[in-house]
Parts: structure tokens; sequence; C-alpha cells
């Protein structure tokens, strides 16, 4: 699998509704060792929304500092923004993830660093 | 979450590489992803860079465009995109540095070609100094 077979995936909760599409993928590095690198970078969950703009400039997360105005237009831009973690997709189709619960239990993204 | 957080369109996609001796290796287009046998998620576990891997991220009809170029570029029915091992990457930062040479890379493979192919056989090629 590649990464750009998620990026831009609908993601759809088991009640058919749609949570909006993958903006980015979150990892974390605490996976087995891998060559000089230390320990690998696990997939730890799908960063999901209805909107697009500047998710990949990083205003999808709540403290991402930068220009107010900027900001605020980011923030009224993915009010919508929810995580996905890894263990509640149930199936990976060709521009379609399907999730176990429905888009009302996701959470926010948490910052990423 | 004990380990460093990233995220990958945001901290590792587009990003340039850089061999153990400082010379520009490409960048990020694309991270290929492996199941562990014994289940679990999906851990990270090669750099795709060049054309061949962008042409998916692109997609349509300039994507499909691309990748056939890239194939075109590349000798016999070799037609899988340069892969980057992630054993090879020694640090994420604002470019990812490698612990091999440049010589190395897979990625190395479609620039040499078009300069024996392409490039060396241009009026004048060899007179360029090192």
């Amino acid at each position: 699998m590649r990464l750009s077979d998620l990026l831009g995936a609908e993601v759809v909760d088991q009640a058919g509704r749609s949570a909006g599409r993958v903006h980015d993928v979150r990892l974390v590095q605490d996976g087995p060792l891998i060559g000089g690198f230390g320990a690998g970078l696990r997939l730890d969950g799908l960063i999901v929304g209805r909107r697009a703009v500047g998710a990949r400039l990083g205003y999808e997360r709540r403290d991402m500092g930068g220009p107010l105005l900027v900001k605020l237009a980011a923030g009224w831009l993915h009010h919508d923004g929810r995580y996905v973690a890894w263990d509640r997709v149930r199936a990976i189709e060709p521009d379609r993830i399907h999730i176990s619960g429905l888009i009302s239990d996701l959470p926010e993204p948490e910052p990423s660093q | 979450m004990a380990g460093r957080v990233l995220d990958a369109g945001l901290h590792l996609l587009d990003r340039q590489l850089v061999d153990k001796d400082g010379r520009l290796a490409g960048k990020v287009d694309d991270l290929e992803l492996t199941f562990p046998e014994g289940g679990g998620p999906p851990q990270v576990t090669a750099i795709l860079a060049g054309p061949g891997a962008l042409s998916r991220r692109l997609g349509g009809r300039f994507g499909a465009w691309l990748e056939a170029v890239a194939n075109r570029l590349r000798d016999g029915d070799d037609d899988h995109p340069a892969r980057i091992p992630f054993a090879v990457v020694k640090q994420i930062g604002s470019a990812i540095d490698l612990s091999v040479a440049k010589a190395e890379l897979e990625t190395d493979r479609l620039e040499a070609w078009t300069r024996d192919h392409l490039i060396g056989h241009l009026p004048g090629a060899r007179d360029a100094p090192e």
C-alpha cells in the first residue's frame, strides 16, 4: 500500500455517512527497529475533513501558530476536522475507506509536534 | 503516544532528500506502507521518489502521461518507482538525511540513463568541465 492510496480517499462511517476526505496520515515513531533510523514509523491514524484548503500548511492542528488572520480563516475552514484512529479502519477500497462507529464519535486531531 | 509524532503529508511529502555527502538526491513523492506479517498497523518501509511515484499522486491524464514517460525512460520491464528503504534514513528535519551515497540509490537510475542516452549524445556534451 502507498500513502497516496490513503490521501484524498473518502472516509465513510458504518451508517454510510461521509466524514470527508483524508487530508493527512499520522505516524508515530514507536514501531519495530528499522536500520539506522531507530524505531520505525507506525501508522497511527487519519486526519479527515471536508475542506482541504490549508490542511497541508498545518492549520488543521489546533495549536498551529502563524499569522492571526490566516489562523482564523483556517480555523473556520477546518472546524469539521476529525481524527480516525487506525484500529477503526475496517476496509480500504480505491478512493474510499470504511470505518467502524459513527462520525459523531470521532475526536478532533491532536497537535502532531 | 511515546514516540515522535509526524504527519506524513506535512512532515515528509515533498521534502528534499540529501545523501551522506550532502548531495541532493530527489524528493519524497510517496511512501510505501507495509502490513506486518504478525498483524497490526502498517509501518513505513520505504520512500518512493521520482516521476513514477509522483504520477500516482497527481492522478488524471497528466499523471498517466508522466508515468508512461518515466517507464519509457527506464530500462526493460522495470516499471516500479525508485524505492529508498527506510533503513537508510538517518534523520527527518527540514530535509531528509540519508546514510548512503546518491549513486547507491535507485533514484540515480533515471538521471544516469538520461545522462548516458540523451545528454551524452548532444553535440559538445563531452566538452563540459567536470
